[in-house]
């Protein structure tokens, strides 16, 4: 089955009427076209649900069954979602990583923070992998997930990356509450989400706390030839612009730009967390990840949210749920403070 | 003969990107493409293909031609691009 982003349908149609293609790639077009249509209209009714089961939330979490974790073989085509894969035990180490590891992922979001999956009403965590020929990348398709197996030089396979992994589904996350979009100020804070909570849940796996973790996001999927040339992460949260780092980032809010990926642009409010974390010590995923995660969590849909609003709500929810503890919201405040946007300088900005 | 010079961007890794150290591009002939993705070409610069809204870590691609104005350039999603563009460029470290 072919996805409607593949091939365009109308060049599809056109492909299923040439009489000088063989039949049966004429009917393979053709079925692809109806198929396309179908998962476009799934689409929409998609982002219809979103929207109206957060609206309805409490109730839908109440009842919803432990989500189903779901994998498919796509055999390096990029045709969705592929073969099933019946379990974590059918001999491919790509799939095991993408069942065990998305089980993790569904874990540490109830465990920690009482989440029921993705949308929080128990969906099915689904995975597609061996995507694409040798592809470098991983990502959220709006429904699932899709992993490349990576061109041995410049990566290597994306399933071994358990941030990856947790990165990938925490936008599925955000699909489903802040419902952000993907360009400027809210396209950033969608990816510092990303990674934020990717790193806690590594941190989580290994039980370690701010001082011990690393902080980088996809240091397992750094292959040799990107080694040999020192580098060692695709970010580094601890140090956003460090030379060791696939795409070296901004550290200040003001060095954001209009229209800058997200990948750039999530480089101070990754600091921001980071500092928060590392100022208060502890495991990140107790106190500042709570409060990071209320904010994603609470306020309702604000796809255009800019950066220092994001930045006021962690100082108001940390108050709410941290108020006797004062440390909480001084780390807080000393990691917005690194990167420009302290009180007075996002009260200056706002 | 017309060439197009087509750049991947973004994605998780943050493609193309200022700083970035990965860049991936590529060239092709318009001759070299069949009729249909030629089609499809001249439709994302006349802005008649619908596109979708960006997906989160999906690479985009930049397509440049020269025409008798001087240069052009789109930048639009993976899901728009065909096949044979997207598998025009490789991925290098600089």
């Amino acid at each position: 089955m072919c996805t409607c982003f593949i091939v365009p349908r109308d060049i599809l149609t056109k492909l299923s009427q040439d009489p000088r293609l063989p039949p049966d790639i004429r009917k393979a077009a053709a079925d692809t076209a109806r198929v396309a249509q179908e998962i476009r209209d799934l689409r929409i009714q998609a982002l219809r649900l979103t929207s109206i089961a957060t609206m309805i939330q409490a109730p839908v979490t109440a009842i919803a069954a432990a989500p189903a974790i779901t994998v498919f073989d796509c055999g390096h085509t990029q045709s969705l979602p592929g073969r099933p894969i019946s379990g974590p035990q059918a001999g491919d180490d790509s799939a095991k990583r993408a069942f065990d590891e998305t089980t993790q992922v569904a874990k540490f979001y109830k465990d920690v923070f009482g989440r029921n999956s993705i949308d929080n009403a128990g969906m099915t965590m689904m995975s597609s992998i061996h995507y694409g020929n040798r592809f470098n990348n991983a990502m959220w398709n709006g429904t699932q997930m899709l992993y490349g197996d990576g061109d041995n030089a410049i990566f290597v396979d994306f399933t071994l990356g358990n941030d990856v992994i947790g990165h990938e589904l925490t936008h599925g996350v955000t699909q489903h509450s802040l419902q952000l979009e993907y360009t400027d100020d809210a396209g950033g804070l969608n990816e510092s989400l990303s990674d934020c909570f990717g790193s806690m849940f590594r941190q989580w796996e290994k039980g370690q706390d701010a001082a011990a973790a690393d902080w980088l996001i996809g240091s397992d999927i750094i292959g040799p030839s990107a080694r040999d040339r020192n580098i060692t992460c695709l970010r580094d949260m601890a140090d956003p612009a460090g030379a060791h780092c696939l795409a070296p980032q901004p550290t200040q809010y003001s060095q954001i730009t209009p229209g800058m990926d997200p990948h750039y642009s999530s480089g101070p409010p990754n600091l921001a967390f980071y500092t928060a974390c590392k100022t208060l010590g502890g495991k990140s995923w107790e106190k500042i990840g709570q409060v990071w995660y209320r904010v994603m969590t609470t306020f309702g849909p604000s796809p255009r949210m800019k950066i220092p609003e994001f930045a006021n709500r962690t100082r108001q929810v940390a108050g709410q749920m941290f108020g006797g503890t004062p440390d909480v919201g001084d780390a807080i405040e000393q990691g917005w403070s690194a990167v420009g946007l302290s009180r007075s300088e996002g009260a200056a900005i706002a | 003969m017309e060439r197009l010079q087509i750049e991947r961007l973004g994605g998780l890794a943050g493609f193309g990107g200022p700083g970035s150290r990965i860049k991936s591009k590529g060239e092709v002939g318009m001759s070299d493409l069949s009729a249909a993705d030629q089609r499809a070409v001249a439709d994302l610069f006349d802005n008649k293909t619908p596109i979708p809204p960006p997906k989160p870590d999906a690479f985009r691609y930049r397509i440049t031609r020269q025409t008798a104005q001087g240069t052009q350039a789109i930048e639009v999603p993976e899901d728009v691009v065909p096949p044979a563009l997207r598998n025009s460029v490789k991925d290098t470290l600089e």
